[in-house]
């Protein structure tokens, strides 16, 4: 019954749609598609809220305060407060800002994510589209969010955020690379693009056993791609102010800030579905509904990246690039020889 | 080996996660204050004599108290500490020989008005005639009213929720609000 609760929902609509009659087939799917996918806006966007309040609340716990406890009860309601906050704000732009770019920079982040989990099956059956090629996809919409960001931090026309966006652009194209890499040796192993594929392959063992560096090097990239701590270099208060978001106030800027987040979520989605066997529950735990187990490997793996913010200090520029390219790209790509050679020696053995 | 630091330093933070907070939500919660905290006054009425001592031993001039006679003693009727210049340190509290004025641990002096900040401790009317043990000179009518209620209604008491005056130490008992 829970197990089934949102593709028995979808198969509801649809029979509902085709017991209208006069619809055509075509247009009742994709009145189904579209329903899917609002399902899956107003998901990340719960969810982004949620996380913000979430790192409030670890990040309080790691300094032995409470956070955020007065809006609502144990302050649940704080972030749709401060939400609330910054919706009323005036949107200010400067002057010299060109002004088209920097209006639809933070209109734009939210589209890799969105489009993203719009084909990461959240549960047995439960990817609103299921691409063939979906990890290339995947890959290839993640990494337009560096874009937008530099869209933001150039029209901005500050310097800050000028050198923001660079970083950003430097930083994401870098790690990039080893992202990519690292999940070649999961690609290699499956032999499929197909996220389902992908994680029917890991039924029995879960390709983290398998590929350790290669999660190790994704889960590293992943959180250097979010630009989160301890490679926040992107928003380095001390350095660059703000980064790319210093000149946005009000919503401009808490659509960076959720965006962030739904970059978070995305991040530890991926890596959930690529290493941690999706949506399959461990230890034979199948009472548990599969998009349940999914959402607590999501989100052990965001705990994890909140911790990360907590624990570690921030690393400089040229270690940073020096890490992505001297240690993570020949790591991920010797990785890749390994798993081949690997690969090779078992089929000649014959398992 | 290389990156043991990151996951010492993983585990530090993975243990203060579950460590107690230190946190206390303040207007919900209070520390409790040390015994001998210099916070809000309170005059115990029965025991002053309105000899003053305290007025003169403050630095910062905030005592203004006014007494009358009555009979052949002096009777307080009036004792307002201008609290916003009050430095609290307890010259006052040891100068009294009665020990009629000591500290609270309650510190929250909080006003909304400015004209309620003085902290008034005592304000009431003299009686007409002495209280006890009349003075020997003949034949006043003795035994009038046995204490003199201090007329609550009348006054408008600022900052000090309880009748400061007659049952003046249960008044102060109950001062922490």
């Amino acid at each position: 019954m829970l197990e089934n609760l949102f593709v028995g929902t979808t198969d509801w609509l649809r029979s509902l749609l085709g017991g209208i009659g006069f619809l055509p087939t075509e247009i009742a799917e994709s009145i189904v598609l579209v329903v899917k996918l609002v399902a899956v806006l107003v998901f990340i966007l719960v969810n982004a809220l949620w996380l913000v309040y979430m790192e409030r609340k670890v990040a309080a716990f790691m300094q032995a305060r409470i956070g955020p406890n007065r809006v609502g009860p144990w302050g649940l309601l704080q972030t749709t407060a401060d939400i609330g906050k910054l919706i009323s704000k005036e949107i200010i732009i400067p002057k010299k800002a060109d002004k088209v770019v920097f209006l639809l920079a933070p209109v734009l982040i939210f589209m890799p994510p969105l489009m993203v989990f719009a084909v990461l099956p959240i549960g047995k059956n439960m990817a609103a589209l299921d691409l063939n090629i979906g990890v290339f996809y995947l890959l290839a919409i993640a990494s337009l969010s560096t874009l937008f960001f530099f869209m933001g931090g150039w029209a901005s026309n500050n310097k800050y955020s000028l050198l923001g966006a660079m970083r950003t652009v430097a930083q994401m194209v870098s790690y990039e690379l080893p992202l990519v890499l690292s999940l070649l040796g999961v690609i290699m192993i499956v032999g499929s693009l197909n996220l389902s594929d992908i994680i029917a392959a890991q039924e029995h063992t879960w390709l983290i056993f398998t590929q350790p560096i290669a999660f190790l090097i994704f889960f590293i990239a992943a959180v250097a791609e979010t630009n989160r701590c301890p490679f926040d270099l992107v928003e380095g208060e001390s350095e660059i102010i703000n980064g790319p978001y210093t000149e946005y106030g009000g919503m401009g800027f808490a659509m960076f800030f959720l965006a962030e987040y739904a970059n978070i979520m995305v991040v530890c989605a991926m890596a959930t579905i690529m290493f941690l066997g999706g949506w399959h529950a461990p230890f034979g735990l199948t009472f548990i509904p599969s998009w349940v187990w999914f959402f607590i490997k999501m989100y052990v793996l965001i705990f994890i990246v909140m911790q990360f913010r907590w624990t570690y200090p921030r690393i400089r520029v040229d270690q940073l690039m020096g890490f992505g390219w001297k240690v993570l790209v020949p790591l991920s790509l010797a990785n890749i020889f390994v798993t081949g050679i690997g690969m090779y020696i078992y089929r000649a053995i014959g398992w | 080996m290389f990156g043991k630091g990151l996951v010492k330093g993983l585990q530090i933070t993975w243990k203060e996660f579950w460590a107690p907070k230190l946190t206390v939500e303040y207007p919900d919660k209070q520390h409790p204050m040390p015994e001998r905290f210099h916070g809000k006054f309170v005059l115990d009425v029965d025991k002053c004599i309105a000899c003053g001592l305290c007025v003169n031993a403050c630095p910062n001039r905030v005592i203004s108290l006014n007494k009358q006679k009555v009979g052949k003693k002096q009777y307080l009727t009036d004792y307002k500490m201008d609290i916003q210049y009050c430095l609290f340190c307890g010259l006052c509290v040891e100068s009294c020989n009665k020990g009629a004025i000591h500290f609270t641990q309650d510190f929250n002096m909080n006003q909304y008005f400015y004209k309620n900040i003085p902290l008034v401790l005592v304000r009431r009317e003299a009686p007409a005639e002495p209280l006890e043990e009349p003075a020997t000179g003949g034949e006043e009518k003795p035994k009038p009213k046995p204490k003199p209620k201090p007329q609550a209604p009348k006054e408008e008491k600022v900052a000090e929720p309880a009748p400061p005056a007659a049952e003046s130490e249960a008044a102060a008992g109950k001062e922490g609000q």
